[in-house]
């Protein structure tokens, strides 16, 4: 096990900066997702820390010793890539012992291994077979086990799950999530799925064009992103953003909102007194505050503020149903009570927790802190 | 409406004729391309006699190897009366290694170029396939020049050097259209286990390669086998290929023309390419259109 250090790594192709300077710390032993759109540029830091990419500038380091010069298999790392990448013409077992055998692990030794890997992902039954004879899920085993059986310092995995259907990404999920806990190994895990991300990771960076957005915890992240894409990025259903003038009220800032209600438009004062050192300096400035569906609930509750509004679809995901109202002609999303009880329609209360409300700078993007 | 009902439905009589039409046209085509071998395959069963007195056409009346044996061992070659015999070797030793060297070299250069990718590639690639369009007449006299230096001229050695160089433009592109479809993630995972260039090649590549290997050795055996040029430019004598030892065959003909030894030499030369194509031809349709492999 070991800790991983990113300093500086700016990665160019040409004239095309692909990584802009991104500097990552990681812990010996923590979960790193890095989340982003496609292009962002993950699998391109992913690759450079398996040495399978060189870095323009900047450098990285393994524990307390610089890998920038370092050949990808003295790295100590292992690697579960989106195509699993098996070798089509051995078998599992030979596939899973392929890295031993490189490193002249002596052969009853390698057997035991892989038997012992096999083992551990329930697929003890399938060393004989070709990789063309698996299903996704096994593949994804094998290539799993591939990256096990070598037990190495730190963990790559290039969205692993992208290739499998929704429950058996749930199950490798799980299964990706209770090998952390047991191994207890550093991991880095690109992806482009959020719940993964979150579900996944002790820290998430999120990445755009090339830079670090945000580095932080799920929770710290989810509650407070520090910019509007991250925002806007990671939760689902998405944020709502809405954009306000700041208003001093009399308990302090305040906000006008139109709401819809009965079929006609309701302005209704938005009290954000909670947020008074946030907003100091920008009473009569435009601000886009944030509004995640659930701080927006159907009822009456001392939460926060309750107001009256016009339902205009509902959507019954099971577990939820998503009310989406519409305010002054935008459409906000709001959490409606759990399950099928409920009829949801017409004209009903609303809470707004204004409390949890993100307030952004509408300029820079950046939340107001 | 599914095919089967389509397919089955009664023919209106237009469709009918239309068919006896295609099939009176593929006869006629067939007719005309295998007359002339069963002319030669018929011709060398002959004797002399038989060839004089009756029509070309005409089946031969046993199935006579006397014209068979005499080309391959008796017939004379400008002075030297051994038959075919030792041109066939000649050609085998230079075709062999000639078809291994160019194909393992291919394989190892489309290797590089797709799975290895240095600055410039590409351009190294477009000038080997440049290679595929500069004709045999162009390479000669600076070919004869390098053999001369190097020592090997009218040598079997001479003869496999030239056509592993030559040949090499054509295996490149055979495989490196290959190796193109093979994933890049397969040769990054097994650098990550701890692979080298050539472990990779050997272990993961080369086995993923045999239906183009297929292509690569047909296409280069039969080029081999069949080079005239070459083997007329560069040899003399008793080191000459099958191809222009046949030809010197029926030239050297003293008194009668015997139709029947020509032919039969003829059938000799031909002889094992016609055997992989019969054998292998189909492999050879199946590698060129094989794609990539999904692990
Ligand atoms: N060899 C290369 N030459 C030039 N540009 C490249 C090269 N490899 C990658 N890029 C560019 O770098 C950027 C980042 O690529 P990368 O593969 O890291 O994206 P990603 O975040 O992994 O995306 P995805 O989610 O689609 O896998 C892309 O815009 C891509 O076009
Ligand atoms: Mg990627």
């Amino acid at each position: 096990m070991a800790s991983l250090t990113i300093k500086n790594a700016v990665k160019r192709y040409g004239n095309v900066e692909v990584l802009k300077g991104v500097s990552i710390d990681l812990r010996d032993g923590e979960f790193l997702v890095l989340l982003g759109a496609s292009g962002c540029g993950k699998s391109t830091l992913l690759n450079m820390i398996a040495g399978l990419e060189d870095l323009t500038e900047g450098e990285i380091m393994i524990g307390d010793r610089v890998v920038n010069d370092v050949h990808p298999k003295d790295r100590d790392i292992a690697m579960v890539f989106q195509s699993y990448a098996l070798y089509p013409t051995m078998t599992v077992g030979q596939n899973i012992a392929f890295g031993l055998e490189m490193r002249g692990v002596p052969k009853a030794e390698r057997a035991l291994r892989v038997e012992q890997v096999a083992k551990t992902l329930r697929m003890d039954h399938l060393l004989d077979r070709k990789p063309a004879q698996l299903s996704g899920g096994q593949r994804q085993r094998v290539a799993m086990g591939r990256a096990l059986v070598r037990d190495p310092e730190v963990f790559l995995f290039d969205e692993p799950l992208s290739n499998l259907d929704a429950k058996l990404r749930l199950e490798m999920r799980t299964e990706i999530k209770r090998l952390h806990k047991r191994l207890n190994a550093t991991m880095v895990y690109v992806t482009h799925d959020q719940i993964e991300a979150l579900t996944l990771a002790d820290r998430i960076a999120i990445l755009k064009d090339g830079e670090v957005q945000q580095l932080a915890s799920p929770a710290e992240i989810y509650e407070h992103p520090a910019n509007m894409f991250v925002a806007g990025l990671v939760g689902s259903p998405p944020m709502n953003f809405l954009d306000i003038t700041v208003e001093a009220g009399e308990a302090g800032p305040a906000a006008w909102v139109t709401l819809r209600a009965d079929g006609a438009d309701k302005p209704v004062l938005l009290d954000l007194s909670a947020h008074t050192a946030r907003l100091d300096g920008y009473v009569g400035r435009k601000v886009v505050m944030g509004l995640r569906p659930e701080m927006i609930s159907q009822g009456t509750t001392d939460a926060g503020q309750c107001v009256q509004c016009e339902i205009d679809v509902t959507e019954a995901t099971g577990a939820d149903t998503l009310c989406v109202l519409n305010w002054n002609n935008q459409e906000v999303l709001a959490r409606g009570t759990s399950g099928y009880t409920k009829i949801l329609e017409g004209t009903m209360d609303f809470t707004i927790e204004t409390e949890r409300a993100c307030l952004f700078d509408p300029e820079s993007g950046l939340r107001l802190d | 409406m599914s095919d089967a009902a389509r397919y089955s439905a009664p023919r209106p009589w237009s469709a009918l004729i239309l068919r006896v039409l295609l099939w009176f046209v593929l006869i006629v085509f067939a007719i005309w391309f295998l007359l002339p071998a069963y002319v030669v395959v018929g011709t060398s069963l002959k004797d002399l006699d038989e060839i004089r007195g009756g029509s070309l056409l005409a089946l031969p009346h046993e199935l006579n190897f006397s014209a068979w044996r005499h080309a391959w061992s008796e017939a004379c070659i400008g002075v030297e009366c051994t038959g075919l015999k030792p041109y066939f070797w000649n050609s085998v030793s230079m075709a062999l290694p000639g078809v291994v060297v160019s194909t393992l070299l291919g394989a190892l250069t489309g290797y590089a170029l797709t799975k290895w990718k240095f600055k410039g590639a590409n351009l190294v690639f477009a000038l080997i396939l440049f290679g595929c369009f500069v004709p045999f007449q162009v390479v000669i006299l600076p070919m004869a020049q390098t053999l001369g230096k190097i020592g090997i001229t009218n040598t079997v050695y001479g003869l496999i050097l030239v056509h592993s160089v030559y040949g090499l433009a054509f295996t490149t592109l055979f495989f490196r259209n290959y190796y193109v479809t093979i994933p890049d993630e397969l040769v990054r995972a097994a650098t990550i286990d701890g692979a080298g260039f050539f472990t990779i090649f050997h272990r993961i590549i080369l086995p993923l390669s045999p239906p183009i290997i297929v292509v690569s050795v047909i296409w280069q055996f039969t080029q081999i086998w069949n080079d005239f040029l070459f083997g007329a430019s560069f040899t003399t004598g008793g080191a000459q290929p099958i191809t222009v030892a046949m030809n010197n065959l029926v030239n050297t003909t003293t008194g009668v023309k015997q139709y029947n030894v020509d032919m039969a030499a003829a059938l000799i030369t031909a002889a094992p390419t016609l055997l992989v194509y019969i054998f292998a031809g189909r492999y050879f349709v199946r590698g060129l259109t094989a794609g990539s492999v999904k692990g």
